[in-house]
């Protein structure tokens, strides 16, 4: 009973991450109604970037600077693949967007290979000698971290889009493009944004899971994308509160089918959560009868 | 000269799996389940022949027709999602497909030897080909000439009523109902002639490689299957072909001096050609001055 709360808890906080990595293609899809493939890649970029830091002042770099500039880099990278995939390529063709970013997610991975040979990277963590104890059960502080720090991203994002001018261009943008654009938004300036904003989430995803799992290898994009993508899925597409929920939620159940099943079977645990979804709350959690889309 | 015929023999089945999800494509959907089905194809006829004894050709019927009742039944719940919630739940199907061989053990004693599929070791030893003495010239075309029969039959299919109503659907599914057409049995068919390619495309790939392993039919492979029709266009079939060749002949085989550098190309090109052409290399454009200048 304990080992179960024990493993529930473990994987609630890792989730986190997941959330972060949902919320990224959400965001995307509810502002431009397309798929950003290429979003775990360019997260996991921004965190190899974040070592270049670490690379600078070998040693002596805090941690939490290679955090700070695997944010950076992330947002940089996001509006690459702006640029790459969406800027220059006709909105009637969304095929063509969605084959992009598949190009640009292995041109990212490729990159990431070629420059660290292959090998992965140790990552570096705070907080991974602290240990939380709450009666029998026992919090990781790295964990902990990335979850306190997932929360705080998640918090200023929903500030920003719900508080700031550009969160409200966002946001009209995303119901109303034409209606937007006739009120003198600019549309392409708030989808650069969009992406750029993502693009931060996604690098400090990326560090954060870089630094609970120890290190960083491209091996991670695909499982990311995957879990990213169900994640937005069962949160309903478009919906942040959703994508939250629905992060803590896989990352719990991964890690529960983990300890019970084994690593290899974990996965097909989560798809069946999906099909589960997909049948009978089509519209994700939050929906409100008819989903979207 | 048997490199070339090894390369054309991946290409032919490259080119089934990119069909499989053109004509997916052609109704507008976007399905990453194809890998699921060559995989469900690969394991079947390669059981049948190495464990049950079965000739080459049934056991290709056999697959066609399981990739064909899977997908068909992947396709009802499947389809009546849209968009990308579709493209999410098809890849969620070929994972927990790939995930299923990767847990699948079944072996059989055969010779002193043990075979079957074993887990994350794959399904090794099958050797139909080389057993009945088949030349690798013999096998390639083989599947070529598979490949020309598929390509024949969906560039009829696309002259045919039925073509034309796959690309109403495709095009606008609002106004395609409106005329009457049925989109669940439209779009289930298209599901799963599609899964039925893809099984073939898997069997004949379990038996030119002889040994088939989970990771064979991961995401990447999925992503291939769309690419192909998508990089080539969806204006004809010889889109696909032109892609597959453009990607596995020129791409990957032709870019090999590149040595690492290819890699690193190959997404950039990716990129840049949906740039450039994003309703693919033979777009109808393309098509119509490719048939002026055979004189049509």
């Amino acid at each position: 009973m304990l080992d179960l709360v024990q493993s529930i808890l473990d994987g609630v906080l890792f989730g986190a991450t997941y959330a972060l990595i949902g919320i990224g293609f959400t965001l995307v899809f509810g502002v431009m109604h397309k798929l950003n493939l290429a979003y775990a890649a360019a997260s996991v970029g921004g965190a190899y970037c974040g070592l270049l830091v670490a690379g600078l002042a070998p040693g002596v770099a805090p941690a939490w600077a290679v955090f700070f500039g695997a944010f950076l880099a992330g947002g940089a990278l996001g509006y690459v693949v702006y640029l790459t995939c969406f800027r220059f390529i006709p909105l009637a063709s969304p095929l063509a967007t969605l084959m992009a970013t598949v190009g640009m997610l292995l041109l990212i991975d490729e990159i990431i290979v070629h420059v660290t040979d292959g090998m992965p990277r140790n990552y570096p963590a705070m907080f991974d000698d602290v240990m939380l104890r709450a009666g029998e059960i026992t919090l990781r502080g790295d964990l902990l971290l990335v979850f306190v720090v997932s929360v705080v991203c998640m918090v200023g994002l929903l500030a920003l889009l719900f508080r700031t001018r550009l969160g409200l261009a966002t946001r009209a943008v995303s119901q109303q493009p034409v209606a937007a654009e006739l009120c003198g938004i600019r549309v392409t300036r708030v989808n650069a944004a969009t992406f750029v904003i993502t693009g931060l989430l996604g690098g400090i995803a990326g560090a954060l899971i870089g630094a609970s799992v120890g290190t960083l290898s491209p091996l991670l994009t695909t499982p990311l994308t995957v879990k990213g993508l169900i994640v937005t899925v069962i949160g309903g597409l478009g919906s942040i509160p959703g994508a939250i929920v629905a992060g803590l939620l896989v990352g719990g159940i991964e890690n529960l089918f983990q300890m019970y099943r084994g690593v290899t079977e974990r996965d097909l645990y989560v798809m069946l959560l999906l099909f589960v979804f997909l049948v009978f709350r089509p519209g994700g959690i939050f929906a409100h009868g008819a989903g979207r889309d | 000269m048997d490199f070339y015929y090894g390369l054309a023999q991946i290409i032919g089945v490259h080119t089934l799996l990119g069909l499989s999800a053109y004509i997916v494509l052609l109704t507008g959907q976007v399905s990453l389940a194809q890998a699921g089905f060559q995989a469900i194809g690969a394991y079947t006829a390669a059981m049948l022949t190495v464990l049950a004894g079965w000739a080459l050709v049934p056991a290709l019927a056999a697959s066609a027709l399981l990739g064909a009742l899977v997908a068909c039944a992947v396709g009802f719940p499947a389809l009546r999602v849209r968009g990308l919630i579709l493209v999410v739940a098809t890849l969620a199907f070929g994972e927990g497909v790939r995930l299923f061989f990767f847990n699948f053990d079944y072996q059989v004693a055969r010779g002193g030897v043990r075979v079957g599929p074993l887990g994350g070791e794959g399904f090794r030893q099958i050797r139909y080909f080389p057993e009945h003495g088949w030349t690798t010239l013999e096998v390639m075309l083989f599947i070529w000439a598979i490949v020309a029969a598929v390509m024949a039959a969906l560039w009829w299919f696309d002259r045919s009523r039925y073509g034309a109503v796959l690309r109403a659907v495709g095009e606008d599914e609002l106004a395609a109902q409106s005329v009457g057409i049925n989109l669940m049995a439209i779009k289930v068919s298209a599901m799963t002639v599609g899964g039925a390619i893809a099984g073939v495309a898997g069997g004949l790939f379990a038996h030119y490689t002889t040994h088939i392993e989970h990771t064979n039919f991961n995401i990447l492979v999925a992503t291939f299957a769309l690419a192909y029709p998508i990089v080539g266009g969806l204006a004809s079939v010889f889109g696909t072909l032109a892609a597959v060749v453009f990607v596995q002949g020129f791409l990957i085989e032709g870019l090999r001096f590149l040595g690492d550098w290819r890699n690193l190309l190959f997404g950039a090109l990716i990129v840049l050609s949906m740039n450039l052409r994003p309703h693919g290399l033979l777009d109808a454009q393309a098509l119509a001055r490719l048939k002026r200048l055979l004189g049509r």
